[in-house]
């Protein structure tokens, strides 16, 4: 099966937004629990 | 499935593993206990190694009944089997030994109302002797029934050394997580800190182990179907994968899970009771996962095990993991893995590169508890390279699993994982303020670390042209 270039860009950025986001989110939710408990 | 074994065969097979990979574990506890000079982990081990003993009942039972039968099967080499029923016999003789010796101190110690150090030193040194002669007993116990050990290696495409590997690797993240579980319930049962923190470590090593283990699974289908072999089938093979495929993720989640809870630990000084009851409940459904891939995985090649009412998969393109692998194939599904694959290694050498020039000296003006703080960042890009990876592989994994550098780069991410495990616990290296140097012996690991990602990438790049 043919993809377009323009398809397999979308997926790229879209993929890669995806699982960066969630890493981050992750990250971000994870170090907040530290720094609100912290003596 | 039938978890119950119905045959003598089946009870060996599944008891065996705990007292020769078992007592590797129940080692670790006890070591870590006697160092950490810790009340519940050293008598937890001592009925550990009691049970063990125990166990050796059944083991010699089942595997003295099913010699006979095995005997007429042309394919088992009656050789193999009596070496492996003499080092047996020792092996198991020694394991009464030290479960003898552990009852004793544990009675020994109703009296004194604590427990003998030359007393456990003495368990130590016979659980010793007794795991170097139950390897010896297990490697051949494992020679007897997989006669495609023994094939020629020149008329393989896979090799064979990768179904050896897979059949010693796999029954780790199984038993440890048995052994772990026992502990960790013990540990929040008496609230007791380090016992908790070591089966977080466990939880953690047995998730790493996961990698390697799913991986040699991945080269052992095609060892043993690409040229088929007599007796084995590719849709019983699809059907361990599937749910190897679901452990993989089950031992991903618990060993994130704990090592958060180790990281978080160290900055707080506390663990979270409702995260170690979550991470209770990820080992439990992960240990029920892995239970049914074991026994899947050993109705591949264990023939002596299934029941008449055995229903054993026969359509080859069914399957999950195949569906995956069909899917992955398209460019417009590869492409952005292969892409979210190099940020994973972006994220994973950029901290490691941080954490590992802190420790070797650069940047002294930052205490190591600063730097402690980037770790997850590296974790996380472990995560994301453990799936992405997992689909690459995937795609094609006959060439890849067959390139000369995927296996260094396998054994590679194993030991560059365990290390970091190093930077996350150490107790020196948490005291390690601004201004001071690390201690040596955390210089060594740094380095080790940094060699250790250089190779996984190297090696991971080098696949598609060599």
């Amino acid at each position: 099966m043919e993809y377009s270039n323009v398809a397999i860009i979308f997926m790229v950025v879209s993929v890669v937004l995806a699982v960066l986001a969630l890493a981050f989110a992750g990250l971000y939710g994870l170090n907040k629990t530290v720094d609100k408990r912290a003596p | 499935m039938h978890l119950i074994p119905q045959s003598w065969a089946h009870w060996h097979i599944l008891l065996s593993v705990f007292p020769s990979v078992g007592l590797i574990f129940a080692l670790g506890f006890y070591l870590t206990g006697l160092i950490a000079a810790n009340d519940l982990m050293e008598r937890t081990c001592l009925v550990i190694f009691a049970v063990l003993c125990v166990l050796g009942v059944p083991t010699y039972l089942s595997g003295d009944r099913i010699m006979a039968a095995l005997s007429n099967d042309a394919r088992i080499s009656t050789d193999l089997m009596a070496g492996h029923f003499v080092w047996g016999i020792v092996a198991l003789a020694a394991l009464t030994i030290t479960g003898v010796a552990a009852v004793v101190a544990l009675w020994r110690a109703r009296g004194l109302g604590r427990l003998s150090q030359p007393a456990l030193r003495l368990v130590l040194a016979l659980a010793l002797v007794t795991l170097a002669l139950m390897m010896a007993a297990g490697e051949m116990g494992w020679q007897v029934n997989h006669h495609e050990l023994r094939l020629d290696a020149a008329a393989q495409r896979t090799s064979q050394a990768w179904s050896h590997a897979h059949m010693i690797l796999n029954h780790f993240p199984t038993v440890g997580f048995v052994l772990a579980l026992v502990f960790y319930i013990a540990g929040l049962v008496r609230n007791d800190v380090v016992t908790q923190r070591t089966c977080l470590v466990v939880f953690v090593l047995c998730s790493i182990l996961g990698v390697p283990t799913y991986v040699t699974g991945a080269a052992s289908m095609w060892a043993l179907s690409d040229p088929g072999l007599a007796g084995i089938s590719r849709p019983v093979i699809e059907a361990h994968r599937d749910m190897a495929l679901l452990t993989l993720f089950g031992l991903a989640f618990t060993g994130v899970a704990a090592w958060i809870e180790l990281w978080r630990f160290r900055h707080l000084g506390r663990f979270s009771r409702p995260s170690l009851y979550l991470i209770l409940a990820f080992a439990l459904i992960t240990l029920a996962v892995m239970a049914e891939t074991g026994h899947r995985g050993g109705q591949i090649n264990h023939p002596e095990i299934r029941i008449a009412t055995d229903v054993l998969p026969t359509d080859p393109k069914a399957g999950v993991t195949r569906a995956i692998a069909l899917l992955i194939n398209h460019v417009i599904w590869f492409v952005p893995w292969q892409t979210v694959h190099f940020f994973g290694f972006s994220l994973i050498f950029g901290t490691v590169l941080v954490v590992s020039l802190r420790v070797l000296g650069f940047w002294k003006s930052v205490s190591f508890a600063a730097v402690h703080r980037l770790l997850p960042l590296g974790v996380f890009g472990v995560v994301i390279n453990v799936f992405s990876g997992m689909l690459i592989l995937l795609a094609d994994s006959s060439r890849y699993l067959n390139a000369p550098t995927f296996a260094p780069k396998m054994g590679l991410i194993v030991v560059g994982a365990a290390a970091v495990l190093y930077f996350s616990l150490s107790e020196r290296l948490w005291k390690v303020r601004a201004g001071e140097n690390a201690p040596a012996g955390a210089k060594w690991v740094a380095a080790l670390v940094l060699i250790a990602w250089s190779g996984v990438i190297m090696g991971g790049r080098l696949i598609s042209y060599i």
